[in-house]
């Protein structure tokens, strides 16, 4: 040995020491960590489920159900104490006939403590597997929103993440009063038979026309509310993840369209209010409007002055040109403001989409918003504007929740004289003019037509258009308007290329109030008082 | 003391150097080495099992690779302990080399770089150094006389050796294995029979060393890791969240635990990294407090018999070897306990033969190849620096 053991002895003891405490350090706070850590984990786990209220119902104006709160059941099992997987897949097939065996079996042999079987079920199944009474099985509670309606109002409705928060319509714009915990159902301005009245004829429409979409609004004049919303594609709101954006998109609030000729019932009511047209005055229609560089002129073969109602009545774009011209774009501008058409349509709806408007208010834009052109607003903005222009002149803001007994706040747009003119040009248009296939006997159906063709690259496309159509009925005292746009229709299967509203939504409209007057208690009248109204204002 | 003193006195009856005589000589404590070892690798496949529940994907790797690892350790141990100190230098000039290249040129995975590509494999150089510099060490002082340990120029190339991998290491970053290495140095030279003085001086350096390290020489995540010890409810979700989930976990276990695959907060993936750096929390919740003492137990059997094994070499090189290994295998099992149970900072450092992954198993296994080796060749002279090489 070259060196004293000793010196190595005592150091190696030093540190064998020195271990020693350490370890025994450890050893103590395993007991200590052991022992205090219970409590310790006994707080976090306490902490872990916060007490959520159940979600509030969604109501149609009879207080019809339209969205709910199911508590649903999810399977589980704790494979360490299945008995036998084979067996208890098996038996749960019984119960859940969907169910993989060979894979559920698996998942019970498995060593895992926690196994998912299926989530999701309703109260009957899970009697079912509860009443086998398998060991190691066992249910959690989880709330599900569910649509017993289906696809029936689902633009309206809107739908829910699986977590219970409002993603989209009504379930978005009024989610902190739904997740309130109250217990008590947010009713809709919706009315279910309304709705489902409208849904099977614009779906009805929309095949029969080959259209690509389509929209239909119903509402209440007077109050702005909606009765019926529908748009189509639509998605089932039940399933959300499985439905395309097509179909969740809300054509009614999302997408705006340039309506054309329809946007002539604004520039008439706007011509006739200033007081610079009465219905009788004659128009130099027979010349063609020059707006800026734009020569605006008459299609038919041999132009003739026409009055100003009969510029409503046969939709002439150089007479529409020739008014909004003449009050000029100052007063254009200001009338289609208080028409809410400059505007996203005052709603809570997140889907409430603003309107294209003309870059520069110059002579050409004037002329050709005068008949729908260069300008696009979303079907719901349109719908409020239309009220203003047919419920005596007032704007009333278009919402999708009913109005209490205290009525909707109104702003005046036009003089009642006005407006009450205007119910007696929109009745004219279809007992003379293009709105005829929209007219229903004995409910005085007033309506306008509007056919745009789709702006595309470099211009408009003749094939592609959105065929719209507005009517209120009864005209002679107006309560109701139903707007109807077929987006791209491509004409009926025997009468291809016919794709004007005259012939695709005009009809489509009249079928809708014809199903849905008996169900708001509109009654048929005698046909010569309401043909006698429409030729008067005519 | 007294225990230690006891078990200096082993049966010389050395056996000759043939083969046959060599497994002779690999008596009681070589055994209890194997078996030791071989039990410690038994809990790590059993915890790995209850946290995958199942033999795949962890288990039956990480049984497959003990197995190999042990086939490994047996050669170690069984090739002359000429091998192994003739390899002393080459073996740590190599490794440093080694950390030198994963500094310039190194893969970088999760924000570090500690690993370098040699064709299909994939090396960790720190874990090659760690014993690497063990052997150093022995080796060092084993051709050195008592009297020039604590001259000026006798402490210099130990200082080297330790500093240079260190300071490498700690620039990867690795703390905890820069840590790991430094102690381990630390121990060798303590352990040669430095004068005091000098350890009083090195203390005080050390002391200050830390210090500027801590202000100046670590990363910001490592600085963080640090003050979130210090106080981890400051910081629930972010980097005090494994420390508080591991002892929500222990704690869970209580007294007896669990059960056997029965930790509902291991289970459940409350807990990251559970089968690497926190598989003691596993063995807390699931075998509780007497489940973490079994296996501290069985962390302290396997020490005690590798003291005995360095009291019983004849050669200074095996016995500073063996406290070598030991010394380190001890750190690493202090540290992650520590860390898990919430007594020092979060530092990625495996529960050596428990935790999940296959080259600090590979560098564990080696250790007590060298372990084995000194006790095997117990009986060995080594002849001094000169005529070694």
């Amino acid at each position: 040995m070259r060196r004293p053991d000793s010196a190595d002895g005592a150091r190696i003891a030093i540190l064998a020491g020195v271990f020693a405490v350490a370890f025994a350090g450890l050893t103590l706070r395993a007991g200590q960590v052991a022992l205090s850590g219970a409590d310790e984990f006994r707080a976090v786990a306490g902490e872990a489920a916060p007490a959520l209220g159940r979600r509030g119902d969604i109501v149609d104006r009879n207080g019809e159900i339209l969205a709910s709160t199911l508590s649903t059941y999810s399977l589980f099992a704790d494979p360490k104490l299945v008995w036998n997987a084979e067996e208890t897949a098996a038996a749960l097939r019984a119960a859940l006939p969907d169910l993989d065996v060979a894979e559920t079996a698996r998942k019970l042999a498995s060593n895992k403590r926690f196994v998912w079987i299926r989530r999701g079920l309703g109260p009957r199944q899970r009697q079912a597997v509860f009443d086998m009474g398998l060991p190691g099985l066992d249910f959690r509670e989880e709330p599900r929103r569910i649509y017993p309606r289906g696809r029936l109002a689902a633009h309206a409705l809107g739908f829910t993440t699986i977590d219970g928060v409002g993603a989209a319509g009504a379930e978005k714009a009024y989610d902190a009063e739904l997740s309130a915990g109250d217990g008590r159902p947010l009713a809709l301005s919706i009315d279910l038979r309304v709705q489902y009245a409208v849904d099977e004829e614009l779906r009805a429409g929309l095949e029969e026309f080959n259209a690509k979409a389509a929209v239909a609004l119903v509402t209440d004049v007077d109050t702005g509310e909606v009765l019926a919303l529908v748009s189509l594609p639509d998605f089932d709101p039940n399933l959300p993840a499985e439905s395309s954006p097509d179909g969740r998109l809300n054509r009614a609030l999302a997408s705006v369209y340039e309506l054309g000729s329809i946007f002539k019932t604004f520039t008439l009511a706007m011509a006739i209010d200033t007081g610079a047209a009465d219905p009788a005055r004659i128009l130099p229609t027979d010349q063609p409007v020059i707006a800026g560089d734009v020569v605006i002129a008459e299609h038919a073969p041999a132009p003739r002055r026409l009055s100003v109602g009969e510029v409503f009545v046969r939709s002439s774009n150089p007479g529409a040109a020739y008014l909004a011209l003449e009050a000029g774009g100052a007063v254009q501008r200001d009338y289609l403001q208080r028409f809410g058409l400059m505007e996203r349509a005052p709603s809570p709806f997140a889907e409430s989409a603003r309107p294209i408007l003309p870059q520069t208010w110059d002579e050409i834009a004037v002329a050709t918003v005068a008949y729908g052109h260069g300008v696009a607003v979303s079907p719901l903005a349109f719908a409020g504007a239309f009220g203003a222009v047919v419920n005596g002149g007032e704007y009333v803001r278009p919402t999708l929740r009913p109005v209490g007994p205290r009525g909707a706040l109104a702003d005046r747009v036009i003089e009642s004289g006005t407006s009450h003119v205007m119910n007696g040009l929109l009745r004219a248009v279809v007992l003379e003019g293009t709105g005829g296939r929209a007219d229903v006997p004995g409910l005085a159906v007033g309506g306008k037509t509007g056919t745009a063709e789709k702006a595309v690259a470099g211009g408009y496309a003749p094939d592609r258009v959105a065929a719209s159509f507005a009517a209120v009925f009864p005209a002679d005292a107006p309560r109701y308007a139903v707007f109807v746009v077929l987006d791209e229709p491509q004409g009926a299967d025997d009468a291809p290329g016919r794709r004007g509203a005259g012939h695709t939504a005009a009809p489509v409209a009249g079928r809708v109030i014809a199903r849905i007057a008996p169900l708001l208690g509109v009654a048929r009248r005698d046909e010569t008082t309401a043909a006698a109204f429409g030729a008067r204002g005519g | 003391m007294a225990m230690i003193q006891g078990m200096t006195t082993y049966d010389p009856s050395g056996g000759p150097h043939s083969l046959r005589g060599r497994v002779f000589s690999m008596s009681f404590a070589g055994w209890t080495l194997v078996l030791l070892v071989s039990l410690l690798a038994g809990v790590g496949v059993a915890m790995l099992y209850s946290v995958s529940g199942g033999w795949e994907p962890y288990a039956s790797r990480h049984a497959t690779r003990f197995g190999f690892s042990l086939l490994v350790m047996l050669v170690l141990g069984f090739v002359p302990m000429r091998v192994w100190s003739s390899l002393a230098y080459p073996s740590y000039f190599v490794a440093l080399a080694l950390l030198v290249l994963v500094e310039l040129k190194g893969a970088t995975a999760m924000g570090a770089t500690r690993w370098i590509d040699i064709g299909p494999v994939r090396i960790q150089p720190s874990e090659i150094m760690k014993l690497a510099l063990v052997l150093a060490l022995a080796r060092y002082y084993h051709g050195l006389s008592i009297e020039r340990v604590s001259g000026f120029f006798g402490i210099l190339p130990p200082l080297f050796l330790v500093g240079a991998p260190a300071a490498l290491i700690v620039k990867q970053p690795d703390l905890g294995t820069a840590v790991l290495v430094a102690a381990t140095g630390a121990t060798l030279i303590f352990l040669s029979g430095i004068q005091w003085r000098w350890i009083l001086r090195g203390a005080i350096a050390g002391l200050a060393g830390v210090v500027v390290l801590f202000f100046f020489g670590l990363q910001d995540y490592q600085r963080a890791r640090i003050l979130t010890f210090l106080n981890p409810d400051t910081d629930q979700l972010g980097a005090g969240y494994h420390i508080l989930q591991s002892k929500i976990a222990i704690g869970s276990g209580g007294v007896w635990g669990k059960g056997f695959n029965e930790g509902t907060q291991t289970q459940l993936n409350f807990l990251p990294e559970k089968h690497t750096d926190f598989i003691f929390t596993v063995i807390g919740e699931e075998f509780g407090f007497v489940g973490s003492v079994g296996v501290l137990g069985l962390v302290c059997a396997i020490l005690l018999v590798g003291i005995y094994i360095a009291l019983s070499s004849k050669a200074h090189f095996g016995r500073l070897a063996a406290l070598g290994v030991c010394a380190t295998f001890a750190f690493y099992v202090v540290i992650n306990t520590a860390m898990v149970m919430g007594l020092v900072p979060v530092v990625g450092v495996p529960l050596p033969l428990v935790s999940y992954g296959g080259t600090a198993m590979m560098a564990v296994m080696a250790g007590f190849g060298l372990l084995l080796n000194v006790h095997i060749h117990r009986e060995d002279e080594l002849p001094s620096a000169g005529r070694l090489l």
